[in-house]
């Protein structure tokens, strides 16, 4: 027993650790990492992996919502459709083939593979266009100088459908899907990255908990592997953001995507072969 | 108080109390959760193994009422213990929400009260929606 629950701690703390030098968050890690290597089902390790999520994203947020990043209006309009994706992919997650929760992981993986290797270019547009002016979506942000950076927002309708989507899959995969989110806000809506980030984490803990309600109140939630896993990822993220200041993750970037191309692969491959 | 201020006002409250409570509802979570893994450890091995044998097969349905968890918490059953932690835990993103609803009815905004609203009844609405599915 101690050895299992030793097992399961290990898994969980690296991959928090690994989601918080990555940013991608310790959901996309501990669902493979669960299913792959403890033999858990997948929707198991999604109510599991839900809860996590929720602990991270409290935990690294306090930061950003601090340091004015964080655009709340733009996450209240935008978790209207994700916490909407949320609870239908968190109902359909139980009831949904295995193999179809295996490729839909494999596809995220693959998305999030690239949003880690494309070009960042910062593009701050002058002013918001007319929905996202009458949503008064504007917003200013401190650079490095202290100096604050106006920014406006546009195409919201075409932002809230990614939003939808990626609310789905977090609710089906028990991840936070903060690379969809981020895709939203900075490709579609073209919001600064840092505002996209910072948002996207604030929108992340409330999406994850519309799902983790829904698993926890129909009793989806299996304790034994719940509980050590949302302590070690918590741990793990903690550490590993701590590292962040003092390491320099660049070297490790290549890693990071190769590490999600392999899951990709391994998550495709386990959903072909249930097929 | 201009509209700028007021904003502003709301921004410094959330900026303020949002850390604090989020480390407080977090910390009772973690504190319930190493409580109740503490707990399964104190009984036979065989007890957590059953549980994580049955999660591996994917038998996890396990439903209870509220009042009769807290009386199995109160009376030491690990897995009441952790559950009860686990749904602090997802009082963390409602009470983000919360804080929220209550900066924009304070700066009297109401479309956004509106959006956080349905945020917040969504929420809610997950609960009844999983009892029932």
């Amino acid at each position: 027993m101690a050895q299992v629950l030793g097992w399961l701690f290990a898994l969980a703390i690296a991959s928090g650790f690994v989601g918080a030098l990555s940013g991608l968050g310790g959901g996309v890690f501990i669902v493979p990492a669960l299913v792959i290597l403890a033999h858990v089902p997948m929707y198991v390790a999604a109510g599991a992996s839900l809860l996590s999520v929720v602990a991270t994203s409290a935990g690294a947020s306090v930061a950003f919502v601090r340091e004015g990043w964080t655009n709340l209006r733009v996450a209240m309009v935008l978790q209207c459709a994700t916490v909407t994706g949320a609870l239908v992919g968190a109902l359909l997650a139980g009831h949904v083939p295995a193999w179809t929760l295996e490729l839909l992981f494999s596809l995220t993986m693959l998305q999030s593979a690239y949003v880690s290797v494309r070009k960042k270019g910062d593009t701050i547009l002058p002013r918001s266009d007319a929905l996202a002016t009458r949503l008064r979506l504007s917003g200013h942000f401190p650079d490095y100088s202290g100096k604050s950076i106006a920014y406006g927002v546009a195409n919201v309708p075409a932002g809230a459908v990614v939003m939808l989507v990626a609310g789905m899959m977090s609710g089906l995969l028990g991840i936070g899907s903060g690379a969809l989110k981020v895709i939203a806000m900075d490709s579609v809506m073209h919001l600064p990255l840092k505002v996209s980030s910072a948002t996207s984490n604030f929108m992340i803990g409330v999406t994850a908990g519309a799902g983790a309600l829904v698993f926890l109140a129909r009793g989806d939630v299996p304790t034994a592997i719940a509980a050590p896993v949302a302590l070690g990822v918590t741990a793990g993220a903690l550490i590993g953001s701590r590292m962040l200041v003092v390491i320099s993750v660049r070297w490790l970037r290549y890693g990071f995507i190769l590490l999600q191309l392999l899951i990709a692969v391994e998550m495709g491959w386990r959903a072909f072969s249930h097929i | 108080m201009t509209d700028q201020a007021k904003s502003e006002r709301g921004d410094q409250i959330l900026r303020f109390w949002t850390p604090v409570l989020l480390r407080a509802i977090l910390l009772v979570s973690v504190l319930l959760l190493l409580v109740g893994l503490c707990l399964a450890l104190a009984r036979p091995s065989s007890y957590y193994m059953k549980s994580f044998e049955s999660a591996q097969q994917g038998l996890v349905r396990q439903r209870t009422s509220l009042p009769m968890l807290l009386n199995e918490a109160v009376h030491g059953n690990p897995d009441a213990v952790m559950i009860i932690g686990l749904m602090v835990l997802t009082l963390v993103p409602l009470a983000r929400v919360v804080l929220c609803l209550w900066v924009f009815l304070r700066e009297g905004d109401l479309l956004y009260v509106l959006f956080t609203a349905y945020v917040l009844v969504s929420l809610i609405l997950g609960v009844f929606l999983g009892r029932i599915g």
